[in-house]
């Protein structure tokens, strides 16, 4: 058990330094001078040789490349991810102010999704075959085969230009509101988007619930729970708590692509989190920024992984307990 | 085949088989029809249009005309053209994403299934981090630093999308290695190269096939986000940069969506959408288990029509089991396949019966089908089962089930998968008790089952997998006699067991026979080690009974040539014949038996009449009978 955990430990740890290493390496590997990567565009290229002297030295950039990668991973640790070049404030601060938007929107939506691609997908697993089945299955590559944005552009024209349901600016309203009434109205704003980005994982979650169900279906156990004499629920139930291991899985490897997904959603929405200001900040060409929210979903991502990695034991007795003698 | 050589007789004529109709094959072809449209429409750009996709090609915003067929957009271009032309973008970065993919994830699969161990956890591992890595914000970041090329493109989505083929090949790979006639090439000595070659390759290929279409569909994704983020290639437009333009100018809000959101939205999801039909179909083709229904409404039909539903038998209080000329039949594209053709048999209250014969004789569907459990396509066709007193060929299957467990029970073979993984041996053993009892005292009985079955309290608490397979036996058997049924069909229960343990689970046997009174109808292809141990023995041939009797005057005087032959057919430890005589030939196929007497193909003591007669029963002593025409008084 402490093993696993100590091998988990150095696994993430080892992806962790690779993304950092990446953001590292890219301003320096790109075409064009580091300097232009780190003050505003409008000013690049119109700088002295002395004010980019000046630059280099304040971010420690005429220092041996060795140097400036162990001041750089310094820096990480410290939660210290070089200042924005358009708002020049530390990036650290405007990514914390996102990141909870992005929590919010990607979490509702991974539940959503797999509450009903999870029920969707064991239901056609029981029918299998059957009409029912198939055009479930259709419905939903249907549904994962439409793009996130698509998705999200559709449902603004429907819910919000012409029924005028949803706002679609933002996650908060504009005039300041408290209580109830903010609650409401974060709401109202989060349904749209989350809908649209709960669509972008739904078929992923659906076709990984039904091959699970059907598989655990053949196996021994399942006749046996039928042969002793069980409700049709109870074997039901026996099946589907294994099938629920493979779907979890998934949910979690998935997280990456849903984060990307928000990514695209947030920017169609206007909705304050990571992903739109990772887009914002690659219109505005603020480096700093783009790398510093980068590397902060990716860490998030991969907490995630870690955190379900370390739990995943209490779902598989398997896990929990490989060496216990017979 | 073999029983083609074997029957060359008059058998019924071979109906054509008929094409299942499989949810791959349906939306296989559904998604071939859409991605050749695509790759026509895509080919013939320049002819489909006068104009270029970024050519000043009329007035701005115009709405949709002969001219212009979708209108063009805020500076002019022609949005049919760019349609038109978007599709040349999606369709070949997708393509070439998906190679490079496809190369990258065959090789990792390649690697780390032939080098196992190590090298394959840590791929494996790799392969896991980087399918969780938030890839999209990933590509962006690359792209915003090195360029927005088609090249570039294609490479860094390839980078980021090869796990998943990896993945789900690896596992194949592995398969494949397992097969016995792979190993054996490979202790034959024969080349790695030749084992790619001649055994994985052919065999991944479906597999490979499915992910590059898959990858070639997330690349198009991809793609298509970057683009509408304006992130793509700035050289081409794209479906997806055609949306960035037109969102970047609130077409939402005007009615310049139906003309410029719409188009390129809809090919979009024709495009994914062909692509994964078509990935379905080969994924299908790969992995036949995700193919099989749960029985579809015309077999439902099929069985319902032909289920039996003969008067009641006179009740017995001493007989717990009586079958009168039972079918069973398996409905296949083929022909019926007659599994259990015409048996009748009972088996008396508290006794140890046993039912032998060749895997494939059909012994196992008549054990499934007492607890009602004949899986799909089967159904019983005919005759009649009268088990404790309760008719079940006159049930519905719902009153069947609550026969399972209380009147009838089944150790099914396996037995080393016969538990759940997820729950403790004392939660499933409670889990059978709860049926007749309250769940406190369900707990307490599931405690006194682990005690009466042998094994000890301290495995109360144990999962599955923490058990040997004796023991899982053990538990097995606890769980059917929990509410002392009348009966228990235990089918193939010392199988896959070690000497020792078999002998240990037939005294078990014995002891809960006499202690609880239940009659064991015990099911066994090895009629030397089931004779010496039951009461009576029934000998099963082709979906007949071809021999029953006491088991002492069975094995001591057998009548029928193939109880003989099955009783040679065992390596004896001791004594002077230790010839083993397998018998030859192979069982027939049960959908087209042979005429005549069933077993006159492979019998040495055959005769003209054997091919010609079907034998019936005949009582050859008091209360053991053959049906064999050498029995014919």
């Amino acid at each position: 058990m402490t093993w696993r955990i100590v091998r988990l430990v150095v696994q993430y740890g080892l992806v962790l330094f690779a993304a950092a290493a990446l953001n590292f390496a890219l301003p320096r590997l790109a075409p064009g001078d580091v300097t232009d990567y780190l003050i505003p565009p409008e000013q690049a290229g119109a700088i002295t040789a002395e004010q980019r002297e000046r630059i280099l030295a304040r971010y420690g950039l005429d220092e041996p490349l060795p140097v400036q990668f162990r001041e750089y991973l310094a820096g990480l640790v410290r939660g210290d991810l070089l200042i924005s070049a358009r708002y020049s404030r530390p990036v650290t601060d405007i990514v914390l102010e996102r990141l909870p938007w992005t929590l919010l929107l990607v979490g509702t939506s991974t539940l959503l999704a797999v509450a009903v691609g999870t029920a969707a997908g064991f239901r056609s697993a029981w029918k299998r075959g059957r009409a029912t089945d198939v055009s479930t299955m259709s419905t939903f590559m249907l549904i994962d085969s439409m793009p996130p944005f698509f998705v999200g552009l559709l449902l603004i024209l429907v819910f919000s230009v012409h029924l005028g349901w949803f706002p679609i600016f933002g996650a908060v309203p504009t005039l300041p509101t408290e209580g109830v009434e903010l609650v409401v109205e974060v709401a109202r704003r989060l349904i749209l988007p989350a809908l649209s980005l709960t669509a972008a994982m739904l078929g992923t979650i659906y076709l990984v619930a039904r091959p699970a169900l059907v598989s655990e279906l053949r196996e021994d156990y399942v006749l046996m729970a039928q042969a002793k004499g069980l409700t049709k629920r109870q074997v039901r139930r026996h099946a589907e708590r294994n099938a629920l291991l493979p779907v979890t899985t998934m949910a979690l490897i998935n997280l990456g692509t849903v984060v990307g997904g928000a990514t695209v959603i947030e920017t169609v929405f206007s909705y304050p989190g990571l992903g739109r200001l990772l887009y914002e900040s690659v219109l505005a060409r603020d480096y700093p920024v783009l790398q510093g929210t980068f590397f902060v979903l990716a860490v998030t991502v991969l907490a995630a992984n870690f955190v379900a990695d370390l739990l995943y034991p209490l779902l598989d007795p398997r896990v929990r307990r490989p060496f216990a003698s017979p | 085949m073999t029983t083609q050589e074997t029957a060359p007789q008059t058998v019924e004529p071979r109906r054509p088989p008929r094409r299942e109709r499989t949810t791959g094959g349906v939306l296989g072809s559904a998604g071939a029809a859409i991605l050749v449209m695509l790759f026509a429409a895509a080919a013939a750009a320049p002819a489909l249009t006068r104009y270029g996709p970024q050519e000043r090609a009329g007035l701005p915003n115009r709405r949709p005309s002969a001219e212009h067929l979708l209108g063009t957009n805020d500076v002019g271009h022609d949005l049919f053209a760019q349609l038109v032309f978007g599709a040349r973008v999606s369709l070949t970065i997708g393509l070439l994403a998906a190679l490079f993919a496809l190369a990258v994830g065959l090789t990792v699969a390649l690697l780390a299934g032939y080098l196992g161990g190590t090298v394959d956890a840590a791929l494996m591992r790799a392969v896991d981090l980087t399918l969780a890595f938030p890839f999209i914000p990933l590509v962006l970041v690359v792209a915003a630093f090195l360029g927005r090329g088609l090249f570039m493109t294609v490479f860094v989505i390839g980078a980021v999308i090869w796990a998943q083929p990896a993945r789900v090949l690896r596992s194949q790979v592995l398969k494949v290695l397992k097969y016995e006639h792979v190993q054996a090439a490979q202790a034959m000595g024969a080349s790695t190269l030749r084992i790619l070659a001649v055994h994985i390759l052919p065999r991944t290929a479906p597999l490979a096939a499915a992910q590059f279409v898959r990858s070639a569909n997330v690349a198009i994704m991809i793609e298509a986000s970057l683009s509408f983020l304006g992130l793509g290639d700035p050289q081409r437009i794209s479906w997806g940069s055609m949306l960035f333009f037109a969102n970047a100018h609130n077409a939402i809000v005007t009615e310049a969506w139906r003309w410029w959101i719409v188009p390129p939205g809809l090919a979009l999801t024709a495009t994914v959408v062909g692509f994964a039909f078509v990935g379905y179909s080969f994924e299908e083709w790969g992995d036949r288990r995700l193919t099989g229904g749960s029985g579809s409404v015309r077999r439902r039909r099929w069985a319902a029509e032909h289920a039996a539903r003969g008067p009641a038998a006179p009740a017995d209080p001493q007989v717990v089991l009586d079958i009168r000329d039972l079918h069973v039949h398996y409905d296949t594209p083929d022909g019926a396949v007659r599994a259990v053709d015409g048996i009748s048999l009972t088996v008396g209250r508290g006794r140890l019966v046993g039912l032998v014969g060749e895997s494939g004789c059909g012994k196992t569907t008549l054990a499934m089908a007492l607890p009602g459990l004949i899986p799909h396509p089967g159904a019983i066709v005919g005759g009649t089962v009268v088990l404790d007193g309760h008719q079940l060929t006159a049930m519905r299957p719902g009153e069947v089930g609550r026969l399972r467990g209380r009147v009838v029970s089944l150790v099914p073979q396996s037995a080393m998968n016969a538990l759940n993984p997820a729950y403790t041996v004392r939660r499933q053993i409670a889990e059978a008790a709860a049926l007749t009892r309250e769940p406190d005292d369900a707990a307490a009985r599931a405690d006194e089952l682990i005690e009466l079955v042998g094994l000890s309290a301290a495995k109360a608490t144990a999962y599955p997998h923490e058990l040997s397979g004796g023991m899982k036996q053990r538990v097995v058997i606890a769980m059917a006699i929990a509410n002392e049924p009348a009966l228990v069909v235990a089918d193939e229960p010392l199988t896959g067991l070690d000497v020792l343990t078999q002998a240990r689970i037939v005294r078990l046997l014995l002891e809960l026979q006499e202690r609880l009174d239940v009659a064991i109808l015990l099911v066994s292809h090895d009629l030397p080690l089931v004779g010496q141990v039951v009461d009576d023995l029934l000998v099963m041939y082709a979906g007949r009974i071809v021999e029953d009797g006491p088991a002492k005057e069975v094995v001591a005087d057998p009548r029928h040539p193939y109880t003989r032959q099955l009783l040679k057919a065992r390596p004896q430890l001791r004594g002077a014949d230790r010839d083993i005589a397998p018998i030859p030939g192979l069982p027939p196929d049960l959908r087209r038996p042979p005429t005549g007497c069933r077993f006159h193909p492979r019998c040495a003591e055959a005769f003209d009449d054997c091919q010609r007669v079907d034998p019936d029963e005949y009582e050859a002593k008091p209360g053991h009978c053959s049906a064999c025409l050498l029995e014919r008084p």
